[in-house]
């Protein structure tokens, strides 16, 4: 059995560069995970239960959080419902590998040494005031690399999932869920073998509809 | 005939050898026909599935549950640089499961195309037309009535009345839908005609044994054969292996992935069609904008689509064409596709029951210069590939043209304001301002683009230099080997391509009958 290679003369060093994993590249050229400047993050409360993010990663999540989750009257806030930890769950959720990727992302967006690159800044981002944060979030979405904008993509869904998955922030939104007395929780399932399969919308008999709670 | 079995990780608790004629991996469109057709002969056949096996009990019309369960990664696949989000199924019944039930014929001209072009002498309207019935039939096919459309949808009608654009009602594959608007959830009443509600019960009942929470990783082969499919259990709780292993010893293999995890599986088992596979996929790529209007629109509420317009389908030489439609917006997929600050987003979704939103559909892969999406492996992942689409100066020129023509659209059917998905949203309050559009950048990552239909990947074609199975779907260096699913089209549909999967499927297990006798 032969073993998967990319076909010859496959172009472009650019696969190359993205197999380093989505940020890798970006990493590499920044000096990795080393601090240029070496401020402790902000003191976040560390809640209990996380699955995936250490401190320091947690308390950048935690202030991305509050940025795409700007206190507004009528939106329950991030922290009342937990929004964070939510994200932290998601992370959780995805493959190990982009794990890592996410990971390395939240600590390049704290790294001062690319924010001071791109931006002359010499705070970390979980340091800065909500302003300056909310300036840090711009320059990544408007950058001229690619990668950058990749990256406020990926942590801007991550933010806007954990808190807009909650069915807490609902009544904000006008949505009223779903209707009552449709969905039964006691519907049976059917995995065939001797078991009768349930007559329903989906066999074949065209009869009444099925019965309705 | 005894009824099959339905298996999940929970009855997959110590390693298990099956022997079977058929192997089918994947349970969506493609997948289920096939096996359906095969088991009716009589085949004794084992299906594997990845996701769940996920049933009404269980469709509590949430997103938060559907998106975990009932998508591939969470919901959120996309391409390596996230410029393309990827929606597909991964469930049993696959796509069909939580597709918003549009049913079209393939288009007469792709099917031409796919005969000038790629040499496919076995397919045509007239070959395909008998199983369409058959499956409009089963499924209950029938056109949505005009007063049953959602005010979501009406904006649409409305605006492309306005305008003088062709305008249809689309045809729904639903049994006694209750309209609620919860296709993308799961339907909780199996109003829908899914896979996972009829055609795979129907196969389970005539002998079909299906297998959920089981991934295929690797296809054994030796020469010119397929000696056995090897599967690892998941625990869906963690969506990690369990380590309890599946092997499927079968005298036919049928690879029904779909077009991103089909390509997968054959790269995993080094049947890489000297690089082809995972080549020229086509993502239908969707831009959409946002409208206020100052009624209610409800675009929660309701069958999620039920008006289409092709009157961009063909736009000349050189362009690429698209068709409209409207999504569904509940507010979890309404956040998490918007664009924009927080602040943005809450403002928004504040007013959710007044946003319609409309999408442009784009066919890719009939201009010459397209080579469309690549999907290759990712280094340690299982179920995440590299995935990287190749956007050409037609695609943007298209994209704007197609948004600026949704804000007429919008315009037209009353709407107070209207927004780009850019990352910084072009925002208008008049269709004087559409020139704004003109001024915003149309690049990756600028801008939102989606896709909801993924084809090509593991193309048909006579040559097998320039395709991977042949015009039966029998990958071109293998005698027992055969792909049924989206990734099998050379080309983009321009129409939502669930019924011409199941065409296919259903004509292609005729062959693969044959193959095996």
């Amino acid at each position: 059995m032969k073993m998967y290679l990319p076909p010859r003369g496959a172009p472009d060093t650019r696969r190359g560069f993205l197999k380093k994993g989505l940020f890798g590249g970006l990493l590499l050229a920044l000096g990795g995970g080393g601090y240029l400047f070496t401020r402790r993050s902000a003191p976040v409360p560390m809640p209990g239960g996380l699955k995936v993010l250490n401190a320091a990663e947690y308390a950048v999540m935690w202030a991305i959080v509050q940025r795409f989750v700007p206190a507004r009257e009528g939106f329950p806030p991030p922290d009342s419902i937990g929004t964070a930890v939510a994200a932290d769950g998601i992370i959780a959720m995805l493959e190990e590998v982009t794990q890592g990727e996410i990971k390395q992302l939240l600590m390049l967006f704290e790294n001062a040494l690319p924010n001071f690159l791109f931006g002359l800044r010499t705070e970390p981002f979980s340091q800065l005031d909500p302003a300056e944060q909310d300036q840090v979030l711009a320059e990544w979405r408007d950058s001229r690399l690619t990668l950058r904008r990749t990256g406020y993509r990926a942590l801007r869904g991550i933010a806007i999932a954990a808190y807009y998955g909650n069915q807490a922030t609902w009544s904000a939104v006008g949505y009223p869920g779903p209707l009552p007395g449709i969905h039964d929780p006691n519907a049976p399932v059917w995995k065939g073998g001797e078991q009768p399969r349930p007559v329903g919308n989906g066999t074949m008999l065209e009869s009444a509809p099925m019965e309705q709670p | 005939m005894t009824a099959g079995r339905i298996f999940t990780h929970e009855d997959l608790t110590k390693d298990l050898t099956v022997e079977c004629d058929v192997c089918v991996i994947g349970s969506g469109a493609g997948g289920a026909w096939t096996a359906h057709e095969l088991v009716k002969q009589g085949k004794r056949v084992v299906m594997l599935e990845e996701g769940g096996y996920h049933t009404r009990r269980e469709f509590d019309m949430t997103e938060a549950r559907a998106f975990t369960n009932l998508y591939q990664e969470l919901g959120d696949r996309g391409t390596d640089d996230l410029a393309i989000t990827i929606l597909q199924g991964r469930s049993v019944g696959g796509g069909t499961t939580v597709n918003w039930c549009s049913s079209f014929r393939t288009p007469d001209r792709i099917i031409q195309t796919w005969r000038d072009r790629f040499g496919i002498d076995t397919l045509s309207t007239e070959i395909l037309t008998p199983h369409w019935e058959a499956i409009e039939k089963r499924l209950h096919v029938a056109q949505w009535p005009l007063e049953m459309i959602n005010a979501n949808n009406k904006v649409l009608w409305d605006g492309l009345g306005k305008l003088g654009y062709e305008r249809s009602l689309i045809r729904r594959n639903v049994n006694n839908c209750l309209n609620l608007g919860y296709c993308g959830m799961g339907c909780p009443v199996d109003a829908k005609q899914s896979m996972l509600a009829t055609i795979l019960p129907d196969a389970v009942e005539k002998g079909l044994d299906l297998y959920a929470n089981c991934s295929a990783r690797q296809l054994e082969w030796s020469g010119r054969r397929v000696t056995a499919v090897k599967a690892e259990v998941i625990d869906p709780a963690k969506n990690r292996f369990t380590g309890v292993r599946v092997t499927v010893k079968p005298k036919l293999t049928v690879v029904s992935g779909g077009a991103i995890n089909s390509p997968g599986l054959l790269l995993r088992s080094g049947l890489d069609g000297e690089g082809r596979v995972g080549t020229r996929t086509w993502l239908h790529p969707v831009v959409a904008m946002l409208a206020e209007f100052p009624f209610e629109v409800k675009a929660f509420s309701g069958a999620p689509q039920s008006v289409s317009s092709h009157h961009f389908i063909d736009r000349g030489p050189g362009e690429v064409g698209f068709f409209l439609e409207v999504p569904p917006l509940h507010p979890l997929l309404a956040a998490t596709a918007s664009t924009g600050t927080g602040a943005l987003v809450q403002d928004m979704l504040g007013k959710l029951p007044f946003i319609n939103s409309m999408l442009a559909i784009h066919v890719d892969g009939l201009l010459p210069e397209e080579t469309g999406a690549t999907v290759r492996l990712k280094d340690g992942a299982n179920f995440k590939y590299s995935i990287t689409y190749d956007f050409k100066k037609a695609h943007w020129d298209a994209f704007r043209f197609a948004c600026k023509e949704m804000a007429k659209l919008q315009f037209a059917a009353g709407a107070k304001r209207v927004a780009s998905l850019h990352l910084d949203p072009v925002v208008m309050e008049k269709p004087e301002e559409l020139d704004k559009l003109d001024a915003a950048r149309f690049e990756p990552v600028r801008m939102r683009v989606l896709t909801a239909h993924q084809m090509g990947g593991c193309a048909m074609g006579k040559d097998p230099r320039t395709s991977v199975v042949d015009p039966h779907l029998k990958f071109h260096t293998m005698d027992n080997l055969f792909v049924v699913d989206g990734s099998v089209l050379p080309t983009s549909l321009g129409v939502n391509p669930q019924e011409t999967i199941y065409g296919i499927a259903r004509w292609a297990a005729q062959g693969i009958a044959t193959a095996l006798a």
